[in-house]
């Protein structure tokens, strides 16, 4: 029960959303709730984490930290020395989540990407994708039994979506059903000072659905809809169950665009010599071979394939940066029907800083509109039109705080990793 | 090292956990353990049992050659302290297998429900070479070679739950399934064993099956086989390994199809052959349905009484039956020899079979178990290392026993029993071993029936022959008479190796 009634925070999460899908969807009516907030609060665009991919923006928001410091810079890694291509989870995460520094405070924490295995809190956590296994998803355990209750799972089956979207649709909408009724459990029966809760659909559902958006005619279009009315009337329920002296922030990870074309960057390195595999490869990572100067893992990043770093290393110090120069020369002038592909290109002493500098990529892509950059090493060709119709985007997430209008606590250039930083302002403040 | 390449793929102590579609930030959980479809967008996510500290990663990344977990051992790299099961552990096969893995380092654990002693209680005839008592088997395993067993009493058809509860506990990486009623008289005795036979083996595998989809997926099932299976078709095509090959093409009526990949048609030639056959498809279907991994073995005739470890101790050495039952050929012919009675060809005696000492049987399952499939792969391997003709076979039994045991041997032509071809064409494929499990025979089969009649000429041995020659001669037909197979004639050995050399020469000019 909520017998402690001092000032509390709530973080409502909605992966994928960009500033403008929020914008249109409160001017037209369709997301009511979250139209008053902004009526009385502050909405500003925010710029993701590099690159605008879940994993590295949650960690970097959860953290307040650059990916140089947290250590996460993508789903992917190679760890040095090896060819093994891994998938980071909670337990590479380099810092502590807030709800770790402000362990006296009682956090609930529901589906935060990329916090697989949970660990200890004081609190209750239940982690986000990627989580395959619900055991080790779930602080405390005995949890699990009352979650089952409910259906509760922690992501759609994506597969479904590649045999039918009714099927995927269907599965999205018990999943947010049975996650609506996972947090109404806890926000009733628990006490805590911190609530965090994401809702990852809207991003699968901007994947596969990203035209019914645009489309006002999509066959899809009111799924699509009905999907942001239900986060809208659970936004409002948060809202109407916070005291004045509260702090409610809702944010995205990261913006949606549509997609016209998948760009295979690791193609584009084996075509130029860059990247060299076994003649007999299974075509992955631990094929690569010695004479290999680069590789990029998803979704556009570059190792330099250097001799100090990797077995069959062939990039020597005094060529790293001659090999850098190469490959921008390549990506800038890239081109697709007369449109530049590549928007910018970003050596990571630019962008990334901290002790895990080392283990950044050397190169990093941010695409033009409408271009998906991929590192898939099965592509045979370098365009490619797949079933998916929406790619993340850098630069429009959005922050959203109730009953607030103070901008001296927003930095100019927002980006998620000021999050942490603006909440503690906000508790101080009120 | 012929399995220094395979990857966590192909290893046990691999969870495939499911598939992450990075273009859609989408996991596949449930959809992905039902069909682990490869050619779907996405990325398997594999997580290391033994080595948990890798987190998730894609487990075709790292190679048996590069994990610290396989050594490189005798026979290819090995999964340290790999957890292997054994059913049917009691056997003639099975014991010597665990003791054989056990001194490779395996954890080897077994059940078994004594059928076999059963069985052989029942015929009235006994193994020649004694055996002990599992408990005394496992202590000498202990006290002479230092390998602890796990056994426990298990009837695998009719105790699943405690099979379950069992493997849920070892949580075995390979399992070798010797666990059936390995023979084609026994079965043809009457209804009763018929049925009793089929039951036991067609239903006893189906629920391992389902034992291993609901407990351990990633564990290969060893499976044992016969050469049996395929018969010995008249038109002499080739006995392929399990499946057509790729560029096998059907031709009727002027149309072709392909044949590649197809399971090839089997002709069992008793009802135990045909429950090894039920065995076969409801392995492939399991693998298909379930992603299990599966070898079958068709094994050749295994002969012998030798490994290094069987040898160790009396109280180790493995069975050895030579009644009509459950007695092979080849062990049958030296226990004949010795105590005297012309070693018997059913008919003609022109049966050509693939055969295998007991040592290089257990070298062959070593590189199976230590080269596991790849989720949902069936795949056959012809186990033999050699083949011969029973007349042949039997002219080398009785030259050996003749020239180094000074025995008199002759050999005799009887009624054939058996619903069989007596004269055939003998076409066998038997490369996967060698060509990709690195498989070599080390024993000659005339090295192994000299060790066979060092051990059976024994006097303890010998008089337990004797107590029990009786049950040599055949009495079971495949007509369902009960009488023993008459004399058609009775050769001498000189005459027969002086007509033999005679058509060799011709053969040769």
């Amino acid at each position: 029960m909520n017998s402690i009634r001092e000032k509390r925070v709530v973080i409502v999460g909605l992966d994928g959303v960009p500033f403008g899908l929020i914008e249109n969807f409160t001017d037209n009516g369709l997301m009511p709730e979250t139209k008053k907030l902004i009526e009385n609060g502050l909405f500003v665009p925010m710029e993701s984490s590099i690159p605008e991919i879940s994993s590295v923006a949650w960690s970097s928001m959860i953290t307040g930290k650059n990916p140089g410091e947290h250590g996460i810079f993508g789903y992917t890694d190679i760890p040095q020395g090896t060819y093994r291509l891994s998938f980071p989870n909670f337990n590479n995460l380099k810092a502590e989540p807030f709800w770790q520094i402000y362990g006296r405070e009682k956090s609930i924490i529901i589906n935060v990407p990329a916090t697989f295995p949970v660990k200890p809190l004081n609190g209750i956590h239940i982690s986000g994708f990627i989580s395959l296994d619900l055991k080790r998803s779930v602080y405390p355990e005995s949890l699990i039994q009352k979650l089952s209750e409910f259906n509760y799972r922690i992501d759609v089956d994506a597969s479904k979506a590649h045999q039918s979207i009714d099927m995927f649709l269907n599965d999205l909408d018990k999943i947010l059903k049975a996650r609506i009724a996972a947090y109404r459990f806890l926000w009733r029966e628990e006490d805590w000072q911190t609530f965090m809760l994401v809702f990852t659909g809207t991003d699968r559902l901007s994947h596969f659905l990203w035209d019914a958006f645009e489309d006002e005619d999509h066959a899809y279009r009111l799924a699509f809809i009905e999907h942001f009315r239900q986060i809208d009337g659970v936004i409002g329920e948060i809202a109407d169950n916070l005291s004045d002296e509260d702090v409610l922030v809702l944010l995205s990870d990261h913006g949606f665009e549509l997609l016209e074309k998948e760009v295979n960057i690791n193609f584009l390195l084996k075509e130029n010599g860059f990247l060299r595999l076994k003649p007999e490869s299974e075509r992955n990572y631990a094929d690569i071979e010695s004479g290999t100067q680069a590789f990029a893992l998803e979704p556009a990043r570059i190792y330099i394939h250097s001799k100090d770093k990797y077995p069959r290393g062939s990039v020597e110090k005094s060529e790293y940066q001659k090999v850098i120069e190469e490959l921008i020369s390549i990506f800038k002038d890239l081109e697709d029907g007369g449109k530049r592909i590549i928007k910018e290109i970003f050596q990571k002493e630019e962008i990334y800083r901290g002790s895990f500098l080392d283990q950044a990529p050397d190169v990093v892509l941010i695409p033009n509109q409408g271009f998906n950059l991929k590192a898939s090493l099965k592509a045979n060709e370098l365009y490619e039109k797949t079933i998916f119709s929406g790619k993340h985007t850098q630069h429009d997430a959005f922050l959203l705080i109730k009953d607030f209008s103070g901008q001296d606590i927003i930095p100019d250039k927002l980006s998620v990793s000021d999050v942490c930083n603006i909440i503690e302002k906000l508790k101080a403040q009120r | 090292m012929h399995n220094k390449d395979s990857t966590c793929w192909n290893c046990p102590a691999i969870d495939l956990a499911g598939k992450v579609d990075f273009r859609a930030c989408g996991q596949s959980v449930e959809e992905f353990r039902k069909r682990m479809d490869l050619e779907d967008s996405g990325q398997i996510v594999a997580e290391c049992k033994r080595r948990p500290d890798l987190g998730y990663y894609d487990p075709m990344s790292i190679t048996f050659k590069e994990c610290p977990e396989w050594q490189k051992g005798p026979y290819g790299y090995l999964l340290r302290d790999m957890r292997v099961m054994i059913l049917g552990i009691d056997g003639y096969l099975g014991w010597a297998l665990a003791l054989w893995l056990g001194n490779l380092g395996c954890q080897v654990s077994g059940v078994d429900n004594y059928s076999r002693r059963d069985w052989i209680k029942e015929r009235g005839a006994h193994t020649v070479i004694p055996i002990s008592r599992m408990s005394a088997r496992l202590k000498a395993a202990r006290e002479v070679l230092d390998i602890n067993l796990n056994f426990r009493e298990i009837d695998i058809l009719n105790e699943r739950e405690r099979l379950k509860e069992f493997v849920d506990e070892v949580k075995p990486e390979a399992i070798v399934h010797y666990g059936e009623c390995p023979s084609a008289p026994y079965s043809m005795i009457d209804a009763d064993h018929a049925v009793y036979v089929q039951k036991n083996n067609v239903l006893g595998t189906l629920g391992a099956l389902f034992i291993m989809r609901d407990l351990v997926p990633e564990t290969s099932m060893i499976k044992l086989g016969t050469m049996g299976e395929y018969g010995t078709p008249l038109t002499g095509r080739p006995l392929y390994e399990g499946m057509f090959p790729a560029d096998a093409v059907l031709t009727w009526k002027e149309q072709e199809w392909s044949l590649g990949g197809e399971l090839t048609p089997r002709d069992p030639p008793s009802f135990y052959h045909t429950s090894k056959v039920q065995d076969t498809y409801n392995i492939v279907e399991a693998c298909k349905y379930w992603w299990l991994r599966s070898y079958d073995v068709m094994q050749g005739v295994i002969y012998g009484v030798h490994t290094e470890h069987v040898s160790a101790d009396p109280r180790l050495r493995t069975r050895l039956d030579i009644d009509e039952w459950f007695g092979t050929v080849v062990n049958r012919f030296v226990a004949q020899a010795i105590v005297g009675i012309p070693l018997t060809l059913y008919g003609a005696g022109e049966q050509i079979r693939g055969f295998m000492a007991l040592e290089d049987a257990m070298q062959c399952m070593t590189r199976l178990i230590a080269s596991p499939p790849e989720p949902g792969q069936y795949a056959v391997v012809n186990q033999m290392s050699g083949y011969h003709s029973m007349r042949e076979l039997a002219k080398t039994v009785a030259k050996i026993g003749k020239k180094e045991f000074n025995l008199p041997v002759n050999i005799q032509r009887v009624e054939n029993p058996r619903v069989e071809s007596e004269r055939h064409p003998f076409n066998p494929i038997y490369e996967n071993l060698p060509k990709k499990f690195g498989f070599k025979p080390i024993v000659s089969l005339e090295e192994e029936i000299y060790r066979m009649f060092e051990l059976l000429t024994q006097p303890n041995i010998k008089s337990r022959i004797e107590e029990k020659k009786h049950h040599i001669i055949p009495k079971t037909w495949w007509s369902g008479e009960k009488r023993k197979v008459e004399t058609i004639e009775i050769f001498e050995l000189e005459r027969e190796i002086a007509r033999s050399e005679k058509k060799a020469k011709s053969h040769g000019q």
